[in-house]
Order: structure tokens, then sequence, then C-alpha cells
């Protein structure tokens, strides 16, 4: 055990040495000077020198990087160009937007696909099965945004029920801040849950055509336990595998969603970065989202192993 | 019978009491105000973002001098002030008992550490052009300043009245960016970053009569159908600056919201690089003059929002001239230009549009198609904003491009052969410098009038409109600016109608 997680955490370091290496080069190269899109069109050539000086940036490459990167290490974050405060307090603050509202939207995804697709796998090609079929299908084609605003219009604008966008903050108001993430945490979950629900079926399909689930009916097991303990837990790790995809894709960024929503969340924070090239910020986040997923990607490991005994972590 | 005489006595007082009380501003109550962009940080003294000096600008930070909601400027932290007869010198009375939201006192001291801090070495003010001019400055008392220009300088008080030259405080200036402290009639209270700022009534405001309101919060919404969806809600109460104007015609019709189509600062212009061929060639820039149908632009890119403009310069700004006849649209003359210049079959060109502004994308496509009219074949290229400002802005790459000249006052921008458009004109230098120097009003008109005359006729740029302010207000809200002669939404005088 204690050898797999050493094992773990050297991949991520050397992964996450790369990723540091590839955004920054690509920031680096990126056109755009920060400084004059700082100071805007009429901005004199000597301000403009005096901030580039400030912000580090007529350094040559390997300084500004091992700058930053030693900075890091030693715990030092950097400071947004534009907020003027360390950008571990920007993600932290986003990340109570995002990461709520990407467990929601997978909690949601979850409690419609799974009952969902296993209705369907057990009623193959009768109506039902159908029907569940075409409406995955529907919100398979569903673009994210779409559904976003078909929500506000009707919940928000229409019934007045939910706030159209927005997020007060979860010190400001707890019911607020959930009321204000259901809507998009179910746009997001609704195209999810599509996916999962024929992933959950086809599984189930395979798992039930199986001879040890003949076996088990064939010594008297209730149709129930017969599902849902020996084929679901079977079937569970296709599942698990798109489930932790889609969380790490969540956790870095439901960019689109969260401009429906103007949620103050990790995506909408990265690509505003990106468009005034605050470049500590774009840095940073990138980091934080490349070890995010591979930290989701390790829980799934977990998750494999509890469900089936096969896998031993390694 | 007495009685319902009584019962319409009292109705009759009731009803003409409020009458009256509406025109009273009533005090109380909070404002979201929506802005498309989220600031650059909070300190319009290190940035000349917009969406900076709409936050902040009179709300939180005052300059010496204020513009008012007509253009005019008006005492700030000066009550008043004089210039002597050969222009040189401004003597200021400031105002006595101001103080910083963090309680630090207001005085000439603080006034000139300010203006010496901007044009200090190191300075990382946009414009330290502004306060270089400043020869000396000297304080006789606490609430006097004498300052002694180098030479006349007749934008001198406009520029004191700009986002750049607020007053900050000697001790808590340092976190200006993040944490704002001025003397304004708001203080900073909160910013949750991505979403919104906010900021709430200073009880120790110069003026006990104001502000009316308790808080106003600006929240950033960049999409425009969510602004909409937003003010439906009742999520917001003002789309603070230029709604979608498709949109703003809509809400115009609805009774609980009023649409003000007001004027700013800003002229949209078709910038040319005038050192690259066909457009170093006058002809050919008077040419695409001709061709363009201006009210044809502001009804298809603003839905008839905007005035036209002949020159670069605002009808909102003072002097303005009216020379939007000079080049009225005739295509036939256009042509006729073009073959005078030896391009009788037009030519091809690509036009640069930066992704992030929508009237530029959409006027963009408008003037294409109105220059295939006359056979110069525009290919449209969308750029992203840093791309735009490296490629375009800095590096000159390009032959066209379409942007929003925001700042009051800038025509300056046409004596730097070296600014992006490349014009290069002795002429408007001498006109430019002999309007900066101008001793009375009358000669600051003739040579900023002239200054507007030469690029016009020079046709160093496509006139196309000064954009409009287009803010949509829920009823109850009044005060609020109609037009915007400076960049700032100022909530001083907002109030709301109970």
């Amino acid at each position: 055990m204690s050898r797999y997680f050493l094992k773990k955490l050297i991949t991520l370091i050397i992964l996450l040495f790369f990723v540091s290496l590839t955004v920054f080069s690509i920031l680096f190269v990126l056109p755009g000077d920060p400084a004059q899109i700082i100071l805007g069109l009429n901005a004199s050539a000597e301000t403009l020198a005096n901030l580039r000086a400030e912000l580090g940036l007529d350094q040559p490459f390997w300084t500004q990087y091992t700058d930053w990167i030693f900075g890091l290490i030693a715990g030092k974050s950097g400071n947004s160009i534009n907020y003027g405060v360390p950008v571990t307090e920007l993600i932290r603050s986003s990340l109570s937007v995002t990461g709520p509202m990407a467990v929601m939207a997978i909690f949601f995804a979850v409690m419609l696909a799974i009952p969902l697709g296993i209705y369907a796998a057990t009623h193959h090609n009768r109506p039902g099965d159908v029907t569940v079929m075409f409406f995955s299908q529907l919100g398979l084609a569903t673009p994210e945004f779409w559904l976003g605003i078909l929500f506000i219009l009707l919940f928000a604008v229409q019934w007045g029920i939910f706030p159209a966008g927005g997020f007060p903050g979860w010190d400001v108001s707890v019911w607020g801040s959930l009321k204000a993430l259901i809507l998009p945490a179910v746009a997001l979950g609704a195209i999810r849950a599509s996916i999962l629900v024929r992933l959950t079926r086809s599984a189930m399909l395979d798992v039930l055509g199986e001879d040890y689930i003949r076996t088990a009916y064939a010594k008297g097991l209730k149709r129930r336990t017969v599902v849902y303990v020996h084929g679901l837990k079977n079937a569970l790790v296709p599942v698990l595998t798109i489930l932790g995809l889609q969380l790490g894709q969540l956790l870095a960024g439901a960019i689109i969603i969260e401009n429906v929503y103007y949620l103050p969340g990790l995506g909408r924070l990265v690509f505003q970065a990106i468009g005034q090239r605050d470049l500590p910020v774009v840095r940073e986040v990138v980091l934080f989202m490349a070890a995010a997923v591979v930290v989701v990607n390790y829980l799934v490991d977990f998750a494999y192993a509890a469900v089936d005994p096969r896998f031993k972590l390694q | 019978m007495k009685k319902s005489i009584l019962v319409l006595l009292t109705l009759l007082f009731c009803v003409s009491g409020t009458l009256v009380w509406a025109q009273t501003p009533a005090r109380g109550g909070a404002l979201v105000v929506c802005q498309p962009a989220e600031p650059p940080g909070l300190d319009p003294t290190a940035n000349t973002a917009a969406a900076i000096d709409r936050v902040v600008y009179a709300n939180i930070y005052e300059g010496l001098i204020k513009v008012s909601s007509s253009g005019e400027y008006v005492p700030g932290l000066a009550t008043s002030w004089e210039i002597s007869p050969d222009g040189k010198t401004y003597t200021f009375d400031l105002r006595k008992g101001v103080t910083f939201h963090n309680q630090e006192p207001f005085n000439a001291q603080v006034a000139k550490w300010n203006l010496e801090r901007a044009a200090g070495e190191g300075t990382i003010n946009p414009h330290p052009e502004y306060f270089r001019v400043i020869d000396r400055i000297e304080v006789p008392n606490d609430f006097k300043l004498v300052m002694t220009l180098k030479d006349v300088d007749a934008l001198f008080i406009a520029h004191l009245a700009e986002g750049d030259a607020v007053m900050l405080p000697q001790k808590g200036h340092e976190e200006a960016k993040s944490t704002p402290i001025g003397t304004g009639p708001f203080k900073f209270s909160k910013w949750v970053r991505g979403d919104r700022v906010e900021m709430v009534r200073n009880e120790g405001y110069w003026n006990p009569e104001l502000p009316y309101l308790d808080k106003v919060t600006f929240k950033f919404i960049g999409d425009a159908s969510a602004q909409i969806a937003a003010i439906k809600a009742g999520d917001i109460d003002v789309i603070g600056y230029i709604a979608a104007p498709e949109s703003a015609m809509s809400l115009a019709k609805d009774d609980r919201f009023k649409v003000y189509a007001g004027t700013t600062t800003a002229e949209v212009i078709m910038s040319t690089n005038n050192k690259v061929k066909p457009f170093d060639n006058k002809l050919v820039r008077q040419a695409m003059a001709y061709a363009i149908d201006r009210q044809a632009v502001i009804d298809l890119v603003m839905f008839g929002f905007g005035t036209p403009i002949g020159s670069h310069w605002s009808p909102s700004t003072p002097f303005y001239e009216d020379l939007t006849r000079q080049f009225a649209y005739n295509p036939e003359k256009a042509k006729a230009l073009l073959a005078q210049a030896g391009y009788p079959d037009g030519f091809k060109a690509t036009i640069k549009l930066p992704a992030i502004y929508s009237y530029s994308r959409r006027a963009g496509e408008v003037i294409a198609d109105m220059f295939g009219k006359v056979g110069i074949e525009l290919s449209i290229e969308i750029v992203e904003w840093g791309q735009w400002i490296e490629r375009i802005f800095k590096k000159k790459e390009f032959e066209l491009t379409m942007i929003g000249h925001v700042e009051a006052w800038d025509i300056g921008i046409y004596a730097n052969p070296d600014y992006y458009f490349q014009y290069d004109s002795q002429l408007f230098r001498d006109a430019y410098a002999k309007a900066l120097t101008a001793p009375t009003e009358s000669e600051k008109a003739r040579w900023f009038g002239e200054c507007q005359r030469i690029i016009a006729d020079d046709a160093v740029n496509g006139y196309l409109f000064s954009a409009p302010n287009l803010p949509v207000l829920k009823a109850a809200v009044m005060g609020w600016w109609e037009n915007y002669p400076t960049v700032a939404l100022d909530c001083t005088q907002v109030w709301l109608k109970k």
C-alpha cells in the first residue's frame, strides 16, 4: 500500500514538472504583452518598461521559470497581476464554487443514470428501454450552454424560483449559494447522465449474460439480489472509469456553464486570465487542474479496489 | 357623507403628498449594477482599463476635480481654482475636513504627494506625461495648492479630472489594487473575484447629504443574454454600460424598465495603417470614407443607437465640430477617387477584428459589404485581444482594423507617428501644439477644431460613430446619468423611488 502511494506520488511530481514546463513555455511565446494589456492603448513607453520590470517580464526564460518553480516549492504562490492577491487564494475561492457544483452534477448524474441504466438493461429492447435510450440520445445531442439558457428562461425569468446566475458566497448565504448552483449542476449533470446511462446499460447487458448470473438464478436467488449484487457490482468498473474522467473534467472547468450563469468558478477564472494575460494565474491554475485530474484518477483506482477485489493497488 | 368627504380629502392629500415625494430623492436601499468586464485591479492610477474607472471613479475615489453628468469640470476635492493670466499657475483651494476611508486626513501635502508620485521615477501611472508638465508644487497652507506648469496646457484641468489623477492615501495606497481606499461617497467592502465588487455608504463623506444609497454592488456579467435574463429575473437593477442594442430595443417597450440612449466619449473607428500600400495614398483613404454609409452602419450594428462622426472627436466633448458631411456617403465618388488613385478595379485587403468586441465584429462585416460595392474586396480575420495588442497595436501588422477609442481628449495620438495607425503630419502636430498652448477658450476652440478638420480631410481612419451609452434601468432607479461624458458609472446621486 505505501509502495503504491510512493509510486503514485513520484508519477505526480514528474507529471507536474512536465506540465509546468509546457504551460510556462506556451505562455512565454504567446503573443500579447501583459504590460500593454494592463496599461491600455495610450500608455507611455516609460511606464510600460517600468511595469514590465516590476512583473519580471524583462528577465530571460530560465530565470523567470526557476523563480516561479522555486517559489512554488518554497510554498510561495505568485501574485495575480489583475487581482493583486496570491493565486492560491483565487483557486481556493473559485474552488468553493466549482467543487460543490461538480460534485452536485456528478451526484445528480449518478442518481439519474444508474437506476435508468439498470432499468433499460433489464427491459432490453422493450418500450421502457427504447424510451430511456431515446432521451439519452437527446441528452447527448444537447449542448450544455443551450440547456443552461433554457433553464434560466424557465426557472429564473418565467417562474422566478431560482436566480438567473451569480453566486452570493457560502459565508453570505448557504441556502442562496446552494440554490445558485442547482441549475448549473443539473444542466451539467443531465448531459453527463446521458453518457452514463448508456454505459451502465451496456455494461449491465454484458454482465447479465455471464454464466455466473445464470448460476445465481439457478441457485434460487431473488432477481433483485442477482441484478443489484452480482450484476451491478461487476458492471460498475467501466462506469467508474468514465465517472472519474467526468469529475476531473468538471473540476478542470465547466467554462461555458460558468459563463452562462456567471459563476466565479475555476473555469471562468482561467478563461478571463488568459484573455487578460494574467500569466501567474494561468500557470498555477493549469498546474492545479492537472494535479486535480490525476488525484481524481487515483481515487477511481481506490474505488476499483473497493468494488472488485481482483484489483490490487500496487 | 361627512366621512366619505374626509376619506376623499385624505386620499387626495396622500396622492399629492406622494407626487411631491417622487421628486425628492429618498435615502436608503441597495443597488446592483451590472457591467460586462471585471476590472483588472481597482487602482485607476495604475491601469487605464475603462472597467476600473466605471467601478471606482467618483464612487470610491475622487480627484481634485470631477466631471459632472453634463460634462462640466466641477469641484471635487478642490472647492475652487484659479488660473493665472499667463495660463501657467494654478491655485487650488482644497476642501476642509475630508478624510480617507481609513481615517487618514486629506490635505494639500497628500495631494502634492499624489501628483509627484504619478510623475516620479519608476511610476506605473499610464500617463506620467499628464503630470510632468508640472514644474513645481507649493503648499502655502494645508488647504492651498499652487502648481506652476512648465508650459501652458489646455488639457491640464481635463487631465486632473481623469481617473489617473484621483487621490490615494499615503499609508493605504499599496493595496489599492485589491483594497481601494479613497475619499468618495462609498467605501469599498468586498471583492468576490470573478463575481462582484461591493461598496457601502461612507458615513463620513464630506457632503452629509450624499450618497442616497446604502450599498452599491457591481456585478460582472459578460454574456449579453445573461445580462438581460438577470435584469428580467430581478437579480440586478441596472445594466450600467451598453446593453446589447437588440435587447435594449425590446426592454425599452417594457414598463418595468427604462433605457437611456445617451452619448459617450468613445469613437468607433476603422483604423487604417497609413504606412502600407495602398492606404498610404490619401485618395484611397478618402475613397473609403465616401464608401461608408455611417447611418447604415449605426442602424445595422447598433440598431440605430449611436451618433455618426466625421473625425476623431465625440459630440459630447467640448469644441466638437460636425464634419460628417465632408465625406457623405457617395459610392460613385468613391469609385472615381479609386480610379484616380490608380485602382480602377479596386483592390483586395484584410480587416482584422478583435474578437472580444461584438460591435467591432459586426461593423467589420457591414463595412466589408459596403466596400464590396466600390470594388474593394475585404477579407475578414478575427483576432483574439492579446493577439490584437501584439500584432496590430505593437507590431503594426495590419491593413485595416476596427476599434473603439474610449478616452476623451485623445486626439493627441495623431501627433505620434509611431502610434499603430502611423499617421505622420507636421501640419497636424503644429495645430495640436497650438491647441495645447492656447491661452483662451476661443483659441482652444479654433485649434482643436483645426485638429479635427486636418485628420478628417486626410481621412486618416474611417470615422464611424460615437458609441451610445445604453444603460437599462429598473423604473425605480433615479438619478442615473443619461450621457457619459467621462468613463464612469457615478452612483453618488442615484436613488431608488419607493
